[in-house]
């Protein structure tokens, strides 16, 4: 029973990470119609931008989990500017074939940067080591867990409680009308790859965190793909939920099934819950029901 | 005033849609545009709204002028915001998946000043059904809802011109006439319009100008009480005017006269 509890904890925490990084794919989706493929090396750069700030130039963390972030949505804006604006008005494919190679450069940038050894990575927050009887809650765990959920509550609350949340949704569903009617879509567009890049940067210092860092971090970037499609490639609800159930479906069979002699099985779990989602909801447990007149 | 001077315009750099339109919209006047279709309406509008681009139009030729200044060049950003020209463009162009107030609020968003629940009001003033619906997605609203939602739109982006490309589309008879009341109402109260529109008869009726607009050029011109008499637009686009039934034979000939217009 304590097994038990000590598993479904471990992957609710880890599950709103995953989340955090199904969000940056959603919001991104829902805007260009573009599956963000460099996620992986968005969560890299994000984290070394980070680690720059913070062991390079030794800043508090408080001021350099801000000034990373920025950094990272900067980068995401940049990517825009260069690659994604030029396609615009193209299918949502030819930007998913963009993001391809966005990856590899990136990827090949940061090894010719930073180097492919990996970098210790340690942040000392507050231990908030959670120890009941025989029930452990590492900090890191703790901390990724509660800062992907306040990030993942910030950008809810931006999407929709404020005038920008409304301008992104409105762009989001018919870029043509949101202009027709004064919104510049094009920069509405950067704003959300930069959001995007953010989200990600959140998770990638999350998940670093566990570890060490280096180019081979992005490989955890990947877990947004079962995440957003079990979820819906265009539900921000369904993000959470998603990443929630991989982190859990993760949890459950590295504590039960693995033992049984599956080692490694943990990693294809979420690939095949996946397969058994889309066999019966294939738009995913909370893809938009299209709005259809008749 | 608005005015569209010898204005041609391609799409995708070789087909061309507007091949010489001119006209004028005056201050406080409705100004009528029919044509049949693919005649240029739609182009028009794009091209004085700013919206060419999205659908890779270029204007080659002429100009658009608000009062002496051009809007070429400009995007409908800049349109909306500096000379209070809002594109209401075919198709009831509201967000489906946001709720009736939310898209009034998407609408406010080039606007900064603290008069925009003031003006949410207004637009309940006008379409008093809207602020039942204020919560539901606008989506799931009826096309007449949605119609009088994209006008109320149009309105929070505080115009003085408003383009409306075939308000009426897909909506019974009933709802068309209320629509047309209320554009009638809103250029008494000021507003400059131009309506382009299928639906002539409806439209010449409550307006000042017509023109009407064939393969890209403007054949006719004139007040439109005096459009509603013409008798080539009634045979045309009012399906009047015509004595007997004319043979497709006889059609085909007259077309051909027409072309000098």
């Amino acid at each position: 029973m304590i097994d038990l509890i000590q598993t479904l904890g471990a992957g609710l925490l880890i599950g709103f990470v995953y989340g955090l990084l199904g969000l940056g794919i959603v919001i991104i989706f829902r805007a260009s119609e573009a599956f963000n493929f460099a996620i992986g090396e968005f969560l890299v750069v994000g984290s070394f931008l980070f680690y720059i700030f913070f062991f390079d130039l030794h800043l508090p963390f408080i001021i350099a989990l801000p000034l990373g972030l920025l950094a990272s949505a900067a980068v995401g804006a940049l990517v825009e500017k260069l690659s994604i604006k030029p396609l615009l008005g193209r299918s949502g494919l030819s930007m998913t074939i963009i993001t391809l190679g966005l990856a590899s450069v990136l990827r090949a940038l940061v090894q010719l940067i930073f180097g492919a050894h990996s970098y210790s990575f340690f942040l000392d927050l507050p231990d908030i080591t959670l120890e009941v009887s025989t029930l452990l809650f590492p900090s890191e765990r703790i901390w990724a867990g509660l800062l992907s959920f306040i990030a993942f509550g910030l950008i809810i609350f931006l999407l929709f409680r404020t005038r920008w949340g409304v301008a992104i949704r409105a762009t989001s569903e018919s870029q043509p009308k949101a202009m027709a009617f004064g919104i510049d879509a094009r920069f509405i567009l950067l704003i959300v790859w930069a959001l995007s890049a953010m989200c990600i940067a959140v998770a990638g210092v999350m998940i670093s965190n566990f570890g060490a860092l280096s180019y081979l971090t992005g490989i955890a970037g990947l877990r947004a793909i079962p995440v957003v499609l079990i979820g819906g490639m265009d539900s921000i609800g369904g993000a959470l939920i998603g990443g929630l159930i991989v982190g859990l479906c993760e949890a459950l069979v590295g504590s039960y099934v693995e033992p049984l002699g599956l080692v490694g099985f943990k990693d294809v779990a979420p690939y095949l819950l996946l397969l058994i989602v889309l066999f019966i909801r294939p738009y995913g447990l909370f893809g938009t029901v299209r709005i259809e007149r008749v | 005033m608005l005015s569209v001077e010898n204005l041609r315009v391609v799409y995708h750099d070789v087909i061309s849609i507007l091949n010489g339109v001119s006209l004028k919209a005056h201050n406080g006047e409705i100004s009528v545009i029919i044509g049949a279709n693919g005649a240029g309406k739609t182009t028009l509008l794009r091209a004085i709204g700013g919206m060419l681009d999205i659908y890779e139009g270029d204007i080659i030729e002429g100009d658009i002028k608000v009062g002496d200044t051009s809007l070429r060049g400009l995007d409908s950003t800049d349109i909306i915001k500096k000379y209070g020209l809002t594109y209401v463009m075919e198709d009831r162009p509201v967000f489906w998946y946001l709720t009736v107030e939310e898209n009034l609020a998407a609408a406010a968003y080039s606007r900064w000043d603290g008069a925009v629940k003031a003006d949410m009001e207004r637009v309940f003033g006008y379409f008093p059904i809207l602020r039942n619906l204020r919560n539901q997605k606008a989506g799931y609203t009826s096309g007449g809802e949605q119609q009088m939602l994209a006008i109320g739109m149009s309105l929070m982006t505080r115009p003085k011109i408003i383009l409306f490309d075939e308000p009426s589309l897909g909506l019974a008879p009933l709802v068309t006439q209320e629509l047309f009341r209320i554009i009638q109402r809103l250029n008494e109260e000021g507003l400059t319009i131009v309506l382009v529109e299928q639906n002539a008869h409806a439209a010449l009726r409550i307006g000042h100008r017509g023109y009407v607009l064939e393969n890209g050029r403007v054949v006719l011109e004139g007040s439109a009480a005096a459009l509603l008499e013409n008798e080539d637009v009634r045979e045309f686009y009012l399906g009047a005017g015509a004595k007997e039934r004319r043979s497709y034979q006889d059609a085909k000939r007259y077309k051909r006269r027409k072309r000098w217009l």
